[in-house]
């Protein structure tokens, strides 16, 4: 599989911002992605976002597939504890369809108190759940009529509601952190979705994880491998540092507050370093060539053919968001198809 | 003139032989259509497992949709309030609201199928209370910045939506009710109350008494926005108008009385009935006239002044459901607007 260039429209924004502005933006930065030749756009999720505002997923992805008609639309991820799987299965069937085939369904188990309370999900019952969800939404979408007893559902002859439009569902990405939800990610997805947080270094020991954990049940390595990182372009490596830094720095303690380092790997869980520090291995920020080189490195040494670059840390403005996905789309995707 | 507004209700369901990618592309074009000709909303059901018909499912639809009918108001008519947790739905109608420009009206009600209860892992009898607090949780989710309040099957701590809605101080909740004991709550609980496409005329005679008393016990105003469901359309006669619809009407609701729909109905009501019995009294079908008239004896009779069409149901071809758009549109509407 060639190289793909994805977008993680993250738009987190302060809570007195005007949301209805801002929406007209991301449409406006989805509309650019999908001229620019971008191959997807994910959305990921957040439930209680107070003091950030933020879209939802789903009716976020729902909307933006009319303004960005040719790439792909990546859930990424789902947080699939929380959710009921008929009602999950239900929506990307709808989705799928909507969108002539575009879906890509990204699951993780998620990990804020706040949200797990909200959705009646009580501890320790997160991993069962998931695991429950997934193997019921994955039968919904290949067999006619599922019954299954999970420990918060009943399937009793349920069908889904559309028929799919991908053969035989969509791609399965699943988002894992700890070594255990790789191993898991390994036996449930069809893919490992890399995530954004981890170091280089980290993800190298990692995939060896997740390639033992493949070879023990029998399957063989994904033909698309994602991975989503924090990625800023600018004509110089001083100008993209000083304009990405502030931005993906308020992100990373925005992060910090939600308790997303809890679940990380020991060695990489102090992400309220001083940027400099917490950059390194972890984000690609800088010019053109760098940034490409990035990108050949991550192929290289991990084996990824998807990349996903989040831009927009909170409060980054619209202009500085547009002009780096023009010259990552214009300068640094031709570098890369080229190596 | 009056200033009635007109929406639009499409179940969005279709046979299982139906190609569900051409019945979509079907889909927008009527959409289009109804925002050119002047509907001022469209409404969409909710329902999971549909059997025995495809079915698109709700959010995700009017998401879409909202894209094609920059001018119209969408009605989440109703949502399963029972089955969900209040956060996400507070939360989805939150991002509509904002991307549909203040647009989004809340329906909700109870359900009745059990094949969605279990699926959602509702125990039989606690359905009206998850209710309830699900909807007290919703409008605080919408009013307050961060609400702390425990449910029975959920836990607020300090939860926030992730965006105030753009409707002040939140979309208009439509409750759906069709036995006395639900139209007291919708009364208690609701703007307003939206009334179904299956109450018979005279029960809605005695039951909008009987709202009103409730709203006088609840010590509210009778709502600012009135509105009532019927399925309808229009053709050179009654006779021809219920030949051409008899197929696709009779099957939508020979499968509501299969799943259930009979239960809950008003004392004394069924849908069980043969397709001639059901509609007297309840769907409107006749020539413009005709039922322009029966519209605005409705608006008459009850204080309607939203009137929502349905006129597309399972296996129905494109071009009908266009013609039925088409012909409400240009022939009924402005009969009605001269009427009242």
């Amino acid at each position: 599989m060639d190289m793909q260039f994805g977008v993680m429209l993250r738009g987190l924004f302060d809570w007195d911002d005007d949301m209805t502005v801002r929406f007209e933006e991301l449409m406006e930065q989805a509309r650019l992605i999908d001229k620019l030749g971008y191959d997807c756009i994910t959305k990921g999720s957040h439930f209680s976002t107070y003091p950030h505002q933020e879209m939802t997923q789903i009716p976020f992805l729902c909307r933006v597939m009319s303004e960005a008609p040719n790439v792909r639309l990546n859930a990424g991820i789902v947080l699939m504890a929380l959710h009921n799987p008929m009602e999950v299965a239900d929506y990307f069937a709808t989705m799928d369809l909507m969108s002539g085939g575009r879906m890509i369904f990204g699951c993780a188990l998620g990990y804020r108190d706040v949200e797990f309370k909200a959705f009646g999900v009580k501890k320790g019952t997160g991993v069962k759940r998931f695991e429950e969800n997934l193997t019921a939404v994955r039968r919904l979408w290949t067999e006619e009529k599922v019954s299954m007893k999970g420990s918060t559902f009943e399937l009793d002859e349920a069908r889904i509601s559309v028929p799919l439009q991908q053969d035989p569902h969509p791609p399965i990405w699943v988002g894992a952190n700890a070594d255990k939800a790789i191993q898991r990610a390994a036996r449930m997805g069809d893919c490992w979705y890399l995530n954004p947080h981890q170091k280089i270094e980290t993800l190298l020991r990692q995939i060896d994880v997740y390639k033992a954990e493949l070879d023990r049940v029998g399957k063989p390595f994904p033909t698309e491998l994602p991975i989503r990182r924090e990625v800023f372009c600018a004509p110089t490596h001083d100008e993209a540092v000083e304009l990405a830094a502030p931005y993906i720095k308020g992100m990373y303690d925005a992060y910090k507050t939600w308790g997303q380092d809890k679940v990380m790997p020991e060695e990489d869980r102090d992400i309220t370093q001083e940027y400099a520090e917490l950059a390194k291995d972890r984000f690609i920020v800088g010019d053109p060539d760098e940034v490409a080189a990035e990108y050949i490195r991550y192929n290289k040494e991990l084996g990824v053919n998807h990349i996903i670059m989040s831009v927009q840390g909170v409060g980054m403005p619209q202009g500085q968001v547009l002009d780096t996905l023009t010259l990552v789309a214009e300068e640094v995707m031709p570098k890369v198809r080229a190596a | 003139m009056s200033d009635i507004q007109f929406g639009y209700m499409t179940r969005s369901q279709h046979t299982r032989d139906e190609d569900m990618g051409e019945c979509f592309a079907d889909l927008i074009e009527q959409v289009r259509l109804l925002e050119k000709l002047g509907y001022s909303s469209f409404a969409k059901g909710n329902h999971y497992s549909s059997d025995p018909f495809f079915e698109f499912q709700q959010i995700p639809l009017l998401c879409r949709l909202m894209a094609e009918a920059p001018s119209m108001r969408l009605i989440a008519g109703i949502v399963l309030l029972s089955l969900h947790k209040p956060l996400e739905i507070a939360e989805y109608f939150a991002t509509m609201d904002v991307m549909s420009g203040g647009k989004v009206v809340f329906g909700a009600a109870l359900g009745y199928r059990n094949v969605e209860y279990k699926a959602f892992n509702i125990q039989k009898g606690t359905g009206v209370v998850r209710f309830e607090q699900n909807l007290e949780a919703i409008k605080r989710l919408w009013t307050e910045d961060k609400v702390s309040m425990k449910g029975e099957y959920f836990e607020l701590d300090g939860a926030s939506v992730s965006m105030p809605c753009v409707q002040k101080p939140h979309p208009p909740i439509w409750i759906g009710a069709n036995a006395d004991v639900a139209v007291d709550r919708a009364a208690r609980l609701g703007d307003t109350w939206y009334i179904s496409a299956h109450h018979r005329k005279d029960t809605l005679v005695r039951q909008v008494e009987f709202y009103k008393r409730c709203l006088d016990k609840y010590k509210k105003p009778f709502p600012a926005e009135w509105p009532l469901r019927r399925e309808v359309f229009v053709a050179e006669s009654r006779e021809k108008a219920i030949e051409l619809v008899r197929p696709y009407l009779g099957l939508k609701y020979s499968t509501y009385h299969a799943w259930g729909q009979s239960e809950p109905m008003p004392e004394g009501d069924t849908l069980g009935l043969e397709f001639d019995d059901l509609l007297e009294n309840r769907f409107i079908f006749g020539t413009a006239d005709e039922v322009a008239a029966e519209i605005v004896d409705y608006c008459n009779v009850l204080g309607t002044n939203h009137f929502i069409t349905s006129c597309q149901w399972p296996g129905m071809p494109h071009s009908l459901v266009m013609e039925g758009i088409h012909r409400f549109a240009e022939d009924v509407m402005p009969r009605v607007r001269q009427g009242l």
